[in-house]
């Protein structure tokens, strides 16, 4: 069941590079705010 | 004046009732009846069960809000529900003085949220069992201080064995699991105790991030990523062993039976296990105007209540028939009755059950988190508001068109924590209108791992809380 994957330095380097992440925090907001969007028209 | 009653005060029927008072709280008569005079923010139990959120800032009291809402609260255990036309009331029992109360209705919606059935696996739970659970914030500051003592044991040297899944072979609500196993993991390290501990992630999902809803899948660069891959990915990289497609049988101190797949018998060990129960309905009686009791014709058997679904077809027949989901959320039985949240009887599981050569069913149930529940308390509620004000209802939302967004926590620290964002189009898979084999939109559809996710799940804390208080701007606030 167990397999080898696991996140590359480049990955984890991203998910904690604060100001990408900042940049990823205003996308998601989008993202599911638009998503929902829908959800609110129903 | 109509009347409505509202039972329950959790995501679903605190959403309703918020609705509700908006749309016909200063004409018709609403009422909220609860065993519980304060609304919990589930979502973030799971930090109080690590320690590290006071529990005052998961709950605030309900009454104040309602008022403001102008819809009544009666703090009493809903016991029976007489449904029959003519003589339509729920009888309750007063929280401290056991007085009975007596609650006409024009119209009912049942969000009374989970019983929780530590009982369906001996020995599970924390009352009358061997392990803990967050399911409830008593529970959490259980398995905090339980929690916080086997740290203690380890900064004394002692190496521990600690087990986090589910507790019944058809369980629910992986997610909180998920969330509460890699916090614990987050904790350790920071503690510097993680070499301490031997952590497993044991579970009734047929694969890796399954979390009941057949697992999420994304577009990325070009190609398909399931959540199976990216959760094993984080399980490896923080040193979690896994142990899927296994359904808990029972407990014994330091002992978890189980039973896999391959109908193979085992046990693990443990020295602190947080393991989520089975969920079924509340243990409401109803009645009908002869006094008989009809619970079996309202509710499925697992007292969850039948709604505007289609029942009893068989898993790969639901899996190609999205509109056997229900949408309104109304009894077909009794019209002016609705059920919201965990407490609508779905058609069938989302992932795929599976049974074992000993015959054990190993299958999650379908979730119903936080932000289902409350579009579905919001659904039901101005339907009820349409029906009183125009005579028809204009609102509709299955699951299988419903956005879903969770932010799975994975340290809450806003520097160095973590978050998995998952974005999920629809809940369940509908595979007429999205033509691939997961029947998802690919594209609406995300899952995110960054330190950007631990500061939306704090934002949600402030947000939903401010929401839930019906403060200036509520509705703007996505469910």
């Amino acid at each position: 069941m167990q397999n080898s994957q696991e996140f590359s330095k480049a990955e984890k380097f991203w998910m904690n590079f604060k100001l990408y992440q900042l940049w990823r925090f205003i996308v998601l907001n989008i993202k599911i705010l638009i998503a929902v969007g829908h959800s609110k028209r129903s | 004046m109509a009347k409505v009653v509202v039972i329950g005060a959790g995501f679903a029927g605190h959403t309703a009732a918020l609705y509700l008072g908006s749309r016909l709280g200063k004409k018709h008569d609403i009422t909220v009846i609860s065993n519980r005079d304060v609304f919990g923010y589930v979502p973030s139990w799971v930090w109080v069960g690590v320690g590290h959120m006071k529990p005052e800032k998961t709950v605030f009291k309900l009454k104040p809000v309602y008022d403001k809402m102008n819809v009544k609260f009666v703090h009493a255990a809903a016991k029976e529900i007489h449904p029959d036309k003519g003589d339509q009331y729920v009888l309750g029992e007063e929280v401290g003085t056991s007085k009975q109360v007596r609650l006409d209705y024009d119209y009912l919606v049942v969000a009374p949220g989970p019983l929780l059935n530590f009982a369906g696996t001996p020995g599970l739970g924390p009352e009358n069992g061997f392990t803990h659970s967050i399911c409830s914030l008593p529970h959490a500051l259980k398995t905090r201080d339980a929690y916080l003592s086997l740290c203690e044991r380890m900064k004394k040297g002692e190496n521990v064995k600690i087990v986090i899944g589910t507790g019944h072979p058809g369980a629910t609500c992986q997610g909180a699991a998920f969330e509460y196993i890699v916090n614990v993991h987050k904790d350790l390290v920071k503690k510097g105790l993680r070499d301490k501990a031997d952590i497993l992630w044991l579970s009734n999902e047929p694969a890796m991030g399954d979390f009941g809803v057949n697992g999420v899948q994304i577009k990325r660069n070009g190609h398909v990523m399931k959540s199976e891959e990216f959760l094993t990915s984080v399980f490896n990289d923080h040193g979690i062993r896994y142990q899927v497609q296994t359904g808990v049988t029972k407990i014994e101190e330091g002992k978890i039976h189980w039973q896999n797949y391959e109908g193979e018998e085992g046990t693990t060990d443990f020295d602190f296990s947080m393991l989520i129960p089975q969920f079924k309905g509340q243990p409401f009686k109803f009645v009908d105007k002869n006094g008989e009791d009809i619970t079996s014709k309202v509710t499925n058997p697992a007292g969850f209540i039948l709604v505007d679904g289609k029942y009893g077809l068989p898993y790969p027949e639901l899996a190609q028939t999205p509109d056997a989901w229900p949408a309104r959320y109304q009894n077909p039985m009794y019209k002016n009755m609705f059920a919201a949240g965990i407490a609508f009887a779905p058609p069938g599981p989302i992932s795929k059950p599976f049974t074992n050569k000993n015959n054990l069913a190993i299958a999650p149930a379908p979730p119903r988190t936080g932000m289902v529940s409350g579009v579905i308390g919001r659904v039901v509620a101005l339907n009820i508001a349409d029906l009183i004000e125009k005579g028809e209802m204009t609102h509709s939302e299955p699951m299988t068109e419903m956005v879903a967004a969770c932010i799975a926590s994975m340290g809450d620290s806003l520097w160095d924590g973590n978050a998995v964002t998952i974005v999920m189009r629809p809940v369940v898979p509908d595979r007429k209108k999205y033509q691939n084999e997961f029947g998802r939109d690919l594209f609406t559809s995300h899952l995110e791992m960054g330190v950007s996710g631990a500061w939306m799940k704090f934002m949600l804390h402030h947000t939903f809380i401010w929401k839930f208080k019906a403060r200036p701007g509520w509705t703007i606030i996505p469910e």
